[in-house]
């Protein structure tokens, strides 16, 4: 799937770009998208080295295993297949890390539970029930504050910069229980694993 | 109540870290060799994932640098109307599910010139804090996997995402 949509995305940009007679142009911001990647994963790799080592003394020390026997019962009532107890835990991270803003974290925690669902999955090339879930529950996670959109409002002299936390939650609640909905109604349809 | 949720998000990962490492010495862990091998871990998942970053920022610059993006706009904007949402809004619904630094770029754009307390500018600011970059989440997410075929990760996250929108813009027409 991913093969045509990324197909898709590149030759409908180059077309466009001739078609718009922007073609220098063009090929200069592809090229400096590159920069930006790499500017990303700069950015990134700190964190990342970071929370790793930090989750792993957790994990060591069973601190883990204990957060996940704690949300055991929330987490079974969503992931009904998960055996691994690290895969709680690290969902949990993720999810708390993305309610309190810590974005790049969650992000950390998230693609670790995914190379762990991997291995569970047995590295089959179709996503688990579990997968789908998680990728669809953490999409729309709430943010208890934004507060990068928070600041600009700020900046741009809102009088109540604030004032969007509460439709913000509540439009996220509501993207939530529709992605849920969704991937419960697969999972119902059709079932692997 | 607002500064109270700001407290809480500051405290968040100082209080995480404190409460492991506290954990850990109770439990008589070697701290610093742990750390250093799950530090390890991690800058072997980052070098992983580069060629993904790599693939998702240059089709996504592709769709916006080539003006892709603002003709799919235009296609799309008699829908938007017959749906009573805002025509400032198009670019923004468009970009937010490829790009996060794009799509805080055009909330900016668009508070400056509706204003942040006008309707306009509170639906993007709640969008911002409801709708999830999707397809860039399910590209790098799955990018560490071996999965080839997503199933209905990727529905879900579209219809979650189409919710988030137009919970947004009703919202903020009520609230």
């Amino acid at each position: 799937m991913m093969n045509y949509i990324w197909a898709f995305m590149m030759l409908t940009g180059i077309l466009f770009s001739i078609a718009n007679g922007t073609i220098s142009s063009f090929t200069d911001s592809l090229m400096k998208s590159c920069d930006d990647a790499i500017s990303f994963i700069m950015a990134l790799a700190g964190i990342m080295a970071v929370w790793s080592g930090i989750m792993k003394i957790a994990e060591v020390s069973g601190l883990i295993s204990k957060i996940a026997d704690a949300v055991s019962p929330v987490m079974k009532m969503l992931f009904p297949k998960v055996e691994n107890e690290q895969i709680s835990a690290m969902m949990i991270m993720s999810f708390m890390a993305n309610i309190f803003g810590a974005g790049n974290s969650a992000t950390v925690f998230s693609l670790k539970a995914m190379e762990l669902m991997d291995e569970e999955n047995k590295r089959s090339p179709i996503a688990s029930d579990t997968m789908c879930m998680f990728v669809a529950l953490t999409m729309s996670m709430i943010q208890l504050v934004p507060i990068t959109i928070i600041k600009i409002r700020n900046d741009l002299g809102s009088s109540s910069p604030e004032d969007i936390i509460f439709p913000s939650i509540l439009a996220g609640i509501i993207s939530m229980i529709a992605s849920v909905t969704v991937c419960k109604y697969y999972e119902r349809k059709s079932s692997y694993v | 109540m607002s500064d109270l949720l700001a407290l809480l998000s500051i405290l968040f990962l100082p209080s995480l870290l404190t409460i492991i490492i506290i954990y850990a010495l109770i439990k008589r862990v070697p701290i610093y060799d742990a750390f250093i091998e799950g530090a390890r871990d991690g800058l072997k998942t980052c070098l992983e994932i580069i060629p993904f970053i790599l693939g998702i920022f240059l089709a996504i610059e592709a769709l916006t640098s080539s003006g892709a993006m603002d003709f799919i706009e235009k296609l799309a904007s008699p829908l938007f109307e017959l749906l009573h949402i805002p025509k400032e809004l198009i670019s923004l619904i468009a970009l937010r599910p490829v790009s996060g630094s794009g799509s805080l770029a055009i909330i900016q754009n668009i508070m400056q010139r509706s204003g942040p307390d006008s309707f306009v500018g509170r639906a993007a600011s709640v969008m911002a804090g409801s709708c999830e970059t999707v397809f860039y989440v399910l590209a790098l997410y799955f990018g560490v996997t071996s999965v080839k075929k997503m199933r209905h990760a990727f529905s879900a996250g579209l219809i979650g995402y189409i919710a988030g929108v137009f919970a947004s813009v009703y919202l903020c027409m009520i609230l």
